[in-house]
């Protein structure tokens, strides 16, 4: 009679939970709360500094530039308050700058790495160092912003960048078993100029889709699965929201570089064969000198480790360092454990080296 | 039973059994997903998929974008190339623009740091004039 009752109770709760869980998907959470000040801007591209929490004299005086990927949006490193990378740096006293490539349009469809690397890049960095007063500075570019920071060292290594710290970087595209995106961009099944002829940018939503079908149950049935679950513990719901409100803001990714990506990368393994040719100049790995630390996360289907322990023996860095850490592609940065781990990591990495 | 487990600080679930069961099969399910998009035949498929909709939306599409042209013509309105040019020139302004404030940065970087040797300075001038005003004297023409 008791076991009977419990269950009528917990059904009749059912449609409240729906409810809830409904509001939950659709609530977009508070995200990128950290102070800032823009500080340059070029077409959509913003140079974003954060305020910083201690006086100048306690600060590193190397500053430190965040270069995320093209196609999602750079927020993912400051998520909410609490559980912030750039919050996690600013409090450890590092003069902080971020920099959003923004939401390419129809105008920028021509936008290629070179652009990338050897425009606005350079330009960001001269505005970075005019306001730090600062000649050198430290470089962290994760995903696809880890292949411009890498074109960039190794094109202008003269240019001040005393520390690169690559995250989840997909360099090598030597091993095309090991890599998904290889298989299915494959030039006997994907034509991507048909692709570029019809929508000028690869949509973000195509991209959005790539990246979910790679774990299709884990993306598409998991992880509302676990919201579902968890509807009762307000901590998992915040965190919950504040990611999927990062996941379903997508961006478009400027159609001359997802051709490179493709064709270059993807295909012809230009990067690491050292036949890359960035606005006639070759990438040659070789003339990496910055102190280097590899991120790698052992379980990520985006960017699987193989594609980023090469890169180590390439360059001509004496100090450098690969870092392993268990986790996904998003996860090892914005995860649970990311506090934990992966930030202190980069944080005891950097410190020594930006003094 | 129900009341062991709510002496133990834990209420008891009819749910939980599913719940595992459910967790089971989609571990199951989520690793035989990953292998099977690992492969050459479902790059193969969902290639096919796309260039399918890509060849049947074609004419569709390109008879949309005519009508719209024509329509925007006759409203005497701009259309989306009238819009990507402009933009593509305001980046170009933008690009000016940066490159003068760089300049003012080396300029004012400059007069910031410590000036040299007056002798030094006089000797820099009488190089710089000519050149000046050779240049007026080319923009005169």
């Amino acid at each position: 009679m008791y076991e009977a009752a419990v269950v009528t109770d917990q059904l009749l709760g059912v449609g409240e939970k729906f409810t809830d869980f409904t509001k939950a998907v659709t609530t977009k959470a508070s995200i990128a709360q950290t102070p800032k000040e823009l500080i340059w801007t070029l077409n959509k591209a913003k140079l974003y500094r954060y305020i910083p929490l201690l006086p100048k004299e306690e600060r590193h005086p190397v500053p430190l530039l965040l270069v995320f990927a093209l196609m999602n949006r750079p927020y993912i490193l400051d998520l909410k308050p609490g559980h912030s990378f750039v919050e996690f740096m600013v409090k450890s006293g590092y003069d902080l700058y971020l920099l959003d490539w923004g939401t390419p349009g129809p105008e920028d469809k021509h936008l290629k790495f070179d652009d990338y690397a050897l425009d606005y890049l350079p330009r960001a960095i001269r505005k970075l160092k005019v306001v730090s007063g600062s000649e050198e500075f430290s470089m962290l570019g994760w995903c696809i912003g880890a292949i411009i920071t890498t074109i960039y060292a190794a094109l202008r290594p003269d240019d001040g960048l005393r520390n690169l710290v690559l995250l989840t970087a997909p360099l090598d595209f030597s091993n095309k078993d090991g890599i998904t995106f290889s298989r299915w961009v494959d030039e006997r099944y994907f034509d991507v100029d048909k692709v570029l002829a019809a929508f000028g940018n690869m949509p973000g939503e195509m991209i959005d889709y790539g990246a979910k079908a790679l774990k299709p149950v884990e993306n598409y049935v998991g992880n509302y699965l676990k919201l579902w679950d968890n509807l009762d513990n307000p901590q998992v719901v915040d965190a919950w929201q504040a990611m999927n409100t990062w996941v379903t803001d997508n961006v478009p990714l400027a159609g001359g570089a997802f051709r490179q990506l493709v064709v270059d990368l993807y295909r012809n393994d230009r990067l690491m064969r050292g036949e890359w040719i960035i606005r006639g100049e070759r990438v040659d790995l070789g003339r990496i000198s910055a102190k280097l630390l590899t991120v790698i996360a052992e379980g990520d289907h985006i960017t699987p480790p193989c594609q980023s322990a090469a890169i180590m023996s390439r360059v001509s860095s004496t100090d450098k360092e690969l870092f392993r850490i268990p986790g996904g592609h998003i996860g090892i940065m914005a995860g649970s454990g990311a506090g934990k781990r992966t930030w202190p990591h980069i944080e005891n990495w950097l410190a020594p080296r930006s003094d | 039973m129900s009341e062991k487990q709510a002496a133990n600080g834990k209420e008891f679930d009819p749910t939980d059994a599913f719940r595992e069961m459910r967790d089971t099969y989609l571990d199951a399910w989520a690793k035989s997903m990953v292998d099977t998009v690992n492969t050459d035949a479902y790059a193969k498929a969902s290639g096919m998929m796309l260039n399918n909709y890509l060849s049947a939306s074609s004419p569709f599409r390109e008879a949309v974008e005519k009508v719209m042209l024509q329509a925007l013509q006759q409203f005497s309105m701009p259309s989306r190339a009238d819009v990507v040019s402009i933009a593509e020139r305001t980046v170009n302004i933008e690009v000016r623009l940066d490159d003068m404030d760089a300049k003012l940065d080396r300029i004012e970087k400059s007069l910031a740091s410590p000036r040299p040797a007056s002798r030094t300075r006089s000797a820099a001038r009488p190089a710089a004039r000519p050149a000046a005003r050779r240049s007026r004297k080319k923009g005169a023409k």
